[in-house]
C-alpha cells in the first residue's frame, strides 16, 4: 500500500477543509510558541554577558539590567506556555472534531450498505476499519500534523536565531544532525516494526491461551496437556525474544539521541571555546548555542516516529476510503407513494437470483472468504425461475434441503437483495417501487438468526416501532407465546437481554424475534426457519398460537422440518433453486415425490 | 446437562481479593531471584549512567570559569576529552541498563507466564465453568504486561531517579546553599502543579477510554445486527444513537486534550521560570552585591543546567506511583489465580486398568452445584463391546455421565470403575487414553487437518493417519483443499463444515484406538449425503468398542444394543427401541415428541 494515495484522500481533504481556518490559526500559535521558547536561551546568554560586563566595568545598573532580563524570561516562559497550550488545544482538538465527522459519515454509509455487503464481510473486518484505522487517521490529523508543523517551524526559526548569533558555530553545531536524523529514521522504523511484531506475538500468545482454555475439555479428554503446554511455552518464548529485540532497538535510539545533544555541544565548545578566548565571541553567545541545540535535538529524535505514524495514517485512510467506496445498491424508488399495500397479495414472476463470485463484486481488500457462504468462490445460481401467487391472507410453506434457496427467497421478498431478473408484486405494486417506510412496516421478517440487541426485552420487541405502548408490546409478546416466560425473567419485559440476547434461551430469543415482527402488524409476514432453534413441542405450540394471526395476513413459512409447514394453504418444495413440487400437504404426500420422501424420513425416521 | 458457563461470576473481578503487599512482593521476588544477577548488573550500570549525567554540567562549569573567562589554556583539551568520555559512558550506561533490566524482566515474566499456564492446566473443570475464558486470558497477557511495566520502568528506575535527584541536590547545596534553596523552591510548586493537572488529565482519560469502548461495543453490535436494523427500517434511530455516543466521545476527547495541552507546556514553563530565579538570586552574588561571597559565572550556569536536568526525573517520579499501583493490582490477580486450589494429584502408585472395557457406575451421585444434584444413585454397567445409547430430556444428565467417566469432574458419592479399577485410583492420563471422547462441538487446534487427526498419538505416521481418515470417507472432503490433508485448519475450524469437523473427530478416535468411546452425537443440521457418511463413520468407530453414545438421531438409537433412558438423576428404563416403545413409558413419550 503506497502512502501517497492515502494522503490525497478526497474525504480527508473535505473534512479538513471545513476546518482549515482552525488549522491555520493553530499553525500561527505554533510559530509564536516556538519563537518564545527559543527566546529563553537567548535571554540567558544575554544575562551571562551582562554579568560579565558588569563584573569588568563595575557599573551599578548591571543588576537592574539583569533583573529586566529575568523578567523578560518569565514573560517569555508564561506567554510561550500559553501559546503552546493554545496550539495543542487548537490542532489536537480540531483533529478530534475531524475524526468525529469522519465517524459520523462512516456509520451513515454502513447503514446504507446492502445486506449482501454484510454477508460478504465479517464484522471484524468492518470494525477494524471503524476502530483501528480511524484511530490512525486521528493520529495523522492531530499529533502528526502538529509535530510536522512544529518541527519545521522549529528548524526555520531556530536556524535563524543561530545564524543571527554566529554562522560558523551554527554549521558546526548542526553538523551531526543529518547523520542522527538518518539513524533515528531507520531506528524508528525498526522500533515500530518490532513493536508491531511484538503486539502480534502477544496476540498469538493470547490466541494460544484462548484456544487451550476453550479446548480444555478436549485437551484433558485426549491427555494432551504436556504437548499443549509446550506449544504455549514456544509462543511465550518467541514473545520474550521479540520483546528483547524491541529493547535492543529502543536502547540504541534513546541514548543515541541524548548523545547527539552532547556531541553537538562538544563540537560547539571545541570551536567556540578558543573563539571566546581570543575575544571573537561573547561567552553568552556560546552558551546560547547550548540552549538552542538542546531544543532542536528533541524533535530530531522523534521525527522518525512521526514519519512512521504518517505512513500508518495514510494507509489507514486508504482503507477507510475503500470502505466508503463500497456501492450502495439498494435504494428507495424515487417518487414512491405511500399506502400501496392493502391485503398483501403477493405475486412472484420468474424470479432468478445468482450470487456473483465474491472476487467479482466490490469487496474490501482484506475480506475473508467464508466457505459457508453461498457463492464464496465461484458464484452460484440460487433461485431459478421461481413463480407463484399468494392471495391475501394465505399461508405458503417453503421446504427444501440446505442450500435449496429458501433463505434467498425470503431475502428477495423483503428487498434485502438486489432483484435482477424477475419481478415481485405486492397488491399489484412492484416491490421495488414501494417506499422504504411502507415496505419495512408491511413486510416483516423473522430471520433465521434471532439477533437481539443488548437492551431491554421490551425495547427489542418494539424495535421496529420505538415508543410503542406497553399494551402493544404485551400483545405482541402474548401472540409470540413469550408471556409465560416473563415471570421467570428477573425484570419481566424490562429485563436486559445481554449481548446478542445471551440472557435468554434459544427458544426465548426466537419468540422475541417473532414478537418483534408481529408488533408491526404487517400485511406480509416472512418466517425464515424461525422455529429451528426450539424443540418440537414448543414449535408446535407457537405455530398453533400464530395460526389466528396467520389467518389475517399473508404468511410465508420457511422450514427445515416438513412438519412445520404441514398446515399451510400451499407448499412449495425447492430444490437447487427451482420449484420442484407445489400443492397442499395431502396432495403432495399422495404424489409420493420429494415432499413425501422428506416427510417419511423426518417423521418416521427411515434413514 | 452442560454445566452453566460463567454464570454468577460477572463481578468477580471487582471483588478480587487483595493480597497482602508483603506476600505479593515475596511472590514476585520468588520469580525474580533466578535472574537476580542481571538485575544487579543493570543496577550497577544505572549508577554509572547517573554519575556520567551529573558530571557533565560540572565540566561545563569548569570550562566556563577556568578556560573561557580566564586566560588559562593548558588542559582545555583534557576537559574536552573528559566531556566526550562522560557522554560515551552515559550512552553505554543507558543502553546496557535498558538491556539488562529488560532481559531480567522478560525472563521473569516468561517463567511466570508458564507457571500460570501450568497452574491453569491443573485447576478442576469446575473452575472453568465459573470463570470466563476471556478473563483468564487477560491474566496471562494484560496483567503480566502491567507487571512488566513495573519491572522496566518501575522499581529500578525509581531508585535511579532518586539517586540522581539526591546527588544533584547535594552538589547544588555544596556550591551555594542560598541559591540552592531559592532554585529548589520551584520543585514543590512543580510537583503540586503536575500532580494537580495530571489528576484531571487522568480522570478525563479514564472517561475517554470508557466512552470509546462503549462506542465501539455499540458499533460492533450495530454492525452485527445490521440485518435487523435494515429489516425494521431503524437506520435513522441507529444513526441517532451512534451520533449520541460519538458526540459524547468527542466531548470526552476534547476535555482530555485540554489537560494534556496544559501538561505539555507546564514543565517547560516552570523550568524557564526557575532559570529566571537563578539569575535573580545568583546574579546578585556574581556581581558581589551580597558582599561576602562571590559566585562564579560558571557556577551560576551549572545551577541552570542542573535544575533543567532535574525536571525529567521529577516528572518520571510523579508517574511511577500509577505504574506501581497498576502493577500491584495485576499482581493481586495473577497471584490470586495461582492460589486457586488445583485438582487432587494423581495417586503415587496409580492403579493399572486393563481389559476389554467394562464400565461400571456404582450408585454415583453428582451435582455441578452440590446443592442441586444432577445424578443421584446412578447405576449402570456396560459390558465389553456393548453399544449403549443414552437418551433423556434436555438437562437430564446425559453429558454429565460422559464428563464423569473421563473424570473431568469428581463424583460426590459412589464409584466409577473401568475394568474393575476405580477411576480415582488411576492416573488421569491413563484413564483418558483408554476412554476416547467425542463432543458435539469438535475442537480443532491450529495445525493441519492431519495433525488434528493424530492429535492423541502425534507419532502416528502420515500413512496410518490418512488410512484412518480414508476409511471414514474424509478423502472426498479434503480433495477441495489445495494441500489436501496438509491444509491448515483455519481459526476454530472455520474452513470446515460441521459435518466435516465431526468426521475429523471420528478419525481421531480411529487413530487413538481407545477401548471405550464416549460420544455426544452432533445435532447440527447436515444435508442427506453428509448424514449418511456420518452414520457409516459412526458405525465404524463404534465397532468392537464399548460405547456410550448420547444419541440424537433415531438411526443411532435403533442400532444400539441397549437404550438407557435417564431422568431424575437415575436410570428410568433400559431396553431396545421396539420394546421400550411398546412399554409406553418415558421413552415412548420422548419418541413421540421427536
Amino acid at each position: 500500500m503506497s502512502s501517497g494515495s492515502g494522503l490525497r484522500s478526497p474525504l480527508l481533504w473535505r473534512l479538513c477543509a471545513r476546518r482549515r481556518g482552525v488549522y491555520a490559526f493553530g499553525a500561527l500559535l505554533v510559530i509564536a510558541a516556538v519563537a518564545l521558547r527559543l527566546t529563553v536561551p537567548t535571554l540567558l546568554g544575554e544575562a551571562i554577558d551582562e554579568l560579565r560586563s558588569g563584573l569588568s566595568s563595575r557599573s551599578d545598573n548591571a543588576y537592574d539590567d539583569l533583573v529586566a532580563i529575568a523578567w523578560g524570561m518569565v514573560g517569555a516562559a508564561a506567554l510561550g506556555a500559553l501559546f503552546r497550550t493554545g496550539s495543542r488545544l487548537t490542532i489536537l482538538g480540531n483533529s478530534r472534531r475531524v475524526v468525529h465527522d469522519l465517524r459520523e459519515e462512516l456509520f451513515a454509509h454502513l447503514l446504507r450498505l446492502p445486506p449482501s455487503f454484510y454477508v460478504r464481510h465479517r464484522t471484524g473486518t468492518v470494525m477494524s476499519r471503524c476502530v483501528n484505522d480511524v484511530q490512525n487517521v486521528q493520529g495523522l490529523t492531530g499529533p502528526v500534523f502538529l509535530y510536522l508543523v512544529e518541527t519545521t517551524i522549529l528548524y526555520v526559526v531556530g536556524l535563524t536565531f543561530m545564524l543571527w548569533t554566529n554562522p560558523l558555530l551554527t554549521v558546526v553545531g548542526v553538523a551531526p544532525f543529518p547523520v542522527f536524523l538518518w539513524f533515528a529514521r531507520r531506528l524508528a522504523a525498526r522500533v515500530q516494526h518490532v513493536s508491531r511484531e511484538l503486539q502480534s506475538q502477544l496476540g498469538s500468545v493470547s490466541a494460544k491461551l484462548d484456544e487451550s482454555l476453550t479446548g480444555q475439555r478436549v485437551i484433558r479428554g485426549l491427555a494432551l496437556e504436556d504437548r499443549d503446554r509446550a506449544a504455549f511455552e514456544e509462543e511465550a518464548r518467541i514473545y520474550r525474544a521479540r520483546a528483547l529485540e524491541l529493547a535492543n532497538a529502543r536502547s540504541l535510539l534513546t541514548p543515541s539521541m541524548v548523545f547527539l545533544g552532547g556531541l553537538s555541544s562538544l563540537l560547539v565548545l571545541i570551536v567556540g571555546g578558543p573563539m571566546v578566548s581570543r575575544g571573537e565571541l561573547e561567552v553568552g553567545d556560546l552558551l546560547k548555542f547550548f540552549g538552542y541545540l538542546a531544543i532542536l535535538a528533541g524533535p530530531t529524535g522523534t521525527l522518525g516516529f512521526v514519519l512512521s505514524s504518517m505512513q500508518r495514517g495514510a494507509a489507514a485512510l486508504e482503507r477507510i476510503d475503500e470502505l466508503m467506496a463500497m456501492p450502495v445498491t439498494i435504494r428507495e424508488a424515487e417518487g414512491a407513494e405511500a399506502d400501496r399495500v392493502k391485503g398483501g397479495r403477493l405475486e412472484v414472476r420468474g424470479l432468478d437470483f445468482a450470487f456473483p463470485p465474491i472476487r467479482s463484486v466490490p469487496h474490501l481488500s482484506d475480506a475473508e472468504v467464508d466457505v459457508d457462504h453461498p457463492g464464496a468462490e465461484h458464484g452460484r445460481e440460487v433461485l431459478r425461475d421461481v413463480s407463484f401467487t399468494l392471495e391475501a391472507g394465505q399461508t405458503l410453506g417453503v421446504v427444501g434441503a440446505t442450500g435449496a434457496g429458501k433463505t434467498t427467497l425470503i431475502r428477495a421478498l423483503s428487498r434485502q437483495l438486489e432483484i435482477e431478473r424477475g419481478q415481485v408484486f405486492v397488491d399489484g405494486t412492484d416491490l421495488c417501487d414501494l417506499a422504504f417506510e411502507e415496505l419495512r412496516q408491511q413486510v416483516a421478517v423473522v430471520p433465521q438468526d434471532a439477533f437481539l440487541f443488548s437492551r431491554t426485552l421490551a425495547e427489542n420487541v418494539a424495535f421496529g416501532a420505538p415508543g410503542s405502548s406497553t399494551e402493544v408490546v404485551n400483545e405482541a409478546v402474548r401472540i409470540a407465546h413469550l408471556s409465560q416466560d416473563l415471570d421467570a425473567l428477573p425484570h419481566g419485559l424490562e429485563t436486559l437481554v445481554g449481548e446478542r440476547g445471551v440472557q435468554l434461551s434459544g427458544g426465548q430469543r426466537q419468540r422475541a424475534s417473532i414478537a418483534r415482527a408481529v408488533l408491526l402488524e404487517p400485511a406480509i409476514l416472512l418466517l425464515d426457519d424461525a422455529l429451528s432453534a426450539v424443540d418440537n413441542e414448543t414449535a408446535d405450540r407457537i405455530l398453533l398460537a400464530l395460526e389466528p394471526l396467520m389467518k389475517d395476513r399473508t404468511t410465508i413459512l420457511v422450514a427445515h422440518r416438513v412438519r412445520t409447514v404441514a398446515r399451510a394453504d400451499h407448499i412449495l418444495v425447492l430444490d437447487d433453486g427451482r420449484v420442484v413440487e407445489s400443492g397442499g400437504h395431502s396432495e403432495l404426500l399422495k404424489r409420493g415425490g420429494t415432499y413425501a420422501a422428506m416427510w417419511h424420513k423426518q417423521e418416521e425416521g427411515v434413514a | 446437562m452442560t454445566p452453566p458457563a460463567g454464570h454468577g461470576s460477572r463481578d468477580q473481578d471487582s471483588t478480587a481479593r487483595r493480597l497482602p503487599r508483603g506476600y505479593l512482593l515475596a511472590q514476585i521476588w520468588r520469580f525474580v531471584r533466578p535472574h537476580q544477577r542481571l538485575l544487579w548488573f543493570g543496577l550497577a550500570l544505572l549508577f554509572l549512567n547517573v554519575g556520567a549525567r551529573l558530571g557533565q554540567p560540572w565540566l561545563m562549569k569548569t570550562a566556563i570559569d577556568d578556560f573561557l573567562l580566564d586566560e588559562e589554556q593548558t588542559g582545555f583539551v583534557w576537559l574536552l576529552v573528559g566531556y566526550l568520555g562522560l557522554a560515551v559512558v552515559e550512552w553505554l550506561g543507558r543502553r546496557g541498563q535498558l538491556l539488562a533490566l529488560e532481559r531480567a524482566g522478560q525472563s521473569t515474566l516468561l517463567d511466570l507466564r508458564i507457571e500460570v499456564f501450568r497452574h491453569l492446566q491443573r485447576l478442576p473443570m469446575r473452575f472453568f465453568d465459573r470463570t470466563p475464558v476471556g478473563r483468564l486470558v487477560g491474566r496471562a497477557t494484560t496483567d503480566i504486561e502491567a507487571l512488566q511495566e513495573l519491572f522496566s520502568s518501575g522499581l529500578v528506575t525509581v531508585l535511579g531517579d532518586i539517586v540522581f535527584l539526591a546527588v544533584a541536590v547535594g552538589i547544588l547545596v555544596s556550591l551555594d546553599l542560598e541559591l540552592a534553596l531559592a532554585s529548589l523552591a520551584s520543585v514543590p510548586v512543580f510537583l503540586a502543579a503536575t500532580i494537580f493537572v495530571r489528576r484531571f488529565a487522568r480522570k478525563a482519560y479514564t472517561e475517554l477510554r470508557t466512552r470509546l469502548s462503549q462506542m465501539n461495543a455499540d458499533l460492533h453490535e450495530q454492525v452485527s445486527g445490521m440485518e435487523v436494523v435494515q429489516l425494521f427500517g431503524q437506520e435513522e434511530q441507529s444513526a441517532h444513537r451512534f451520533s449520541d455516543s460519538n458526540q459524547g466521545l468527542r466531548s470526552a476527547q476534547l476535555r482530555s486534550v485540554r489537560w494534556e495541552s496544559v501538561l505539555s507546556a507546564l514543565t517547560e514553563m516552570i523550568a524557564s521560570i526557575t532559570t529566571a530565579v537563578v539569575l535573580w538570586v545568583g546574579g546578585r552574588s556574581v556581581l558581589g552585591l551580597d558582599g561576602d561571597e562571590v559566585l562564579s559565572i560558571g557556577t551560576l550556569y551549572a545551577f541552570v543546567d542542573y535544575m533543567r536536568q532535574m525536571f525529567v526525573p521529577l516528572t518520571d517520579l510523579s508517574l511511577r506511583y500509577t505504574v506501581f499501583q497498576n502493577g500491584m493490582i495485576a499482581g493481586d490477580r495473577i497471584f490470586g489465580l495461582l492460589k486457586e486450589e488445583p485438582e487432587s494429584p494423581d495417586p503415587a502408585e496409580p492403579a493399572v486398568s486393563e481389559g476389554a472395557g467394562v464400565v461400571e457406575f456404582d450408585a454415583v451421585g453428582f451435582g455441578y452445584d452440590p446443592s442441586r444434584p444432577v445424578l443421584s444413585g446412578f447405576n449402570l454397567r456396560v459390558a465389553p463391546g456393548e453399544r449403549v445409547a443414552l437418551v433423556g430430556a434436555t438437562g437430564a444428565g446425559k453429558s454429565t455421565v460422559l464428563n464423569l467417566l473421563t473424570r473431568l469432574y469428581e463424583i460426590d458419592s459412589g464409584a466409577i470403575r473401568l475394568d474393575g479399577a476405580d477411576i480415582r485410583e488411576m492416573a488421569r492420563q491413563d484413564l483418558r487414553r483408554r476412554v476416547g471422547v467425542v463432543t458435539q462441538d469438535v475442537f480443532l487446534f491450529s495445525g493441519s487437518i492431519l495433525d488434528n487427526i493424530r492429535l492423541a498419538r502425534p507419532d502416528t505416521s502420515d500413512e496410518e493417519a490418512i488410512r484412518a481418515a480414508e476409511e471414514l470417507g474424509l478423502g472426498e472432503i479434503v480433495k477441495r483443499f489445495p494441500n489436501g490433508y496438509y491444509e491448515p485448519v483455519a481459526e476454530r475450524g472455520r474452513n470446515l463444515s460441521a459435518g466435516e469437523r465431526q468426521l475429523i473427530a471420528f478419525a481421531r478416535v480411529l487413530v487413538a484406538q481407545p477401548d471405550v468411546i464416549a460420544l455426544d452425537e452432533a445435532t447440527s443440521n447436515v444435508d442427506a449425503e453428509t448424514e449418511s457418511i456420518l452414520q457409516r463413520a459412526l458405525h465404524r468407530v463404534m465397532a468392537n468398542r464399548t460405547s456410550l453414545v448420547i444419541a440424537h438421531r433415531l438411526a443411532t438409537v435403533r442400532e444400539a444394543d441397549r437404550i438407557v433412558v435417564i431422568g431424575g438423576g437415575e436410570v428410568l428404563e433400559t431396553g431396545r427401541h421396539e420394546d421400550l416403545v411398546q412399554a409406553g413409558g418415558a421413552y415412548a413419550e420422548l419418541d413421540r415428541l421427536r
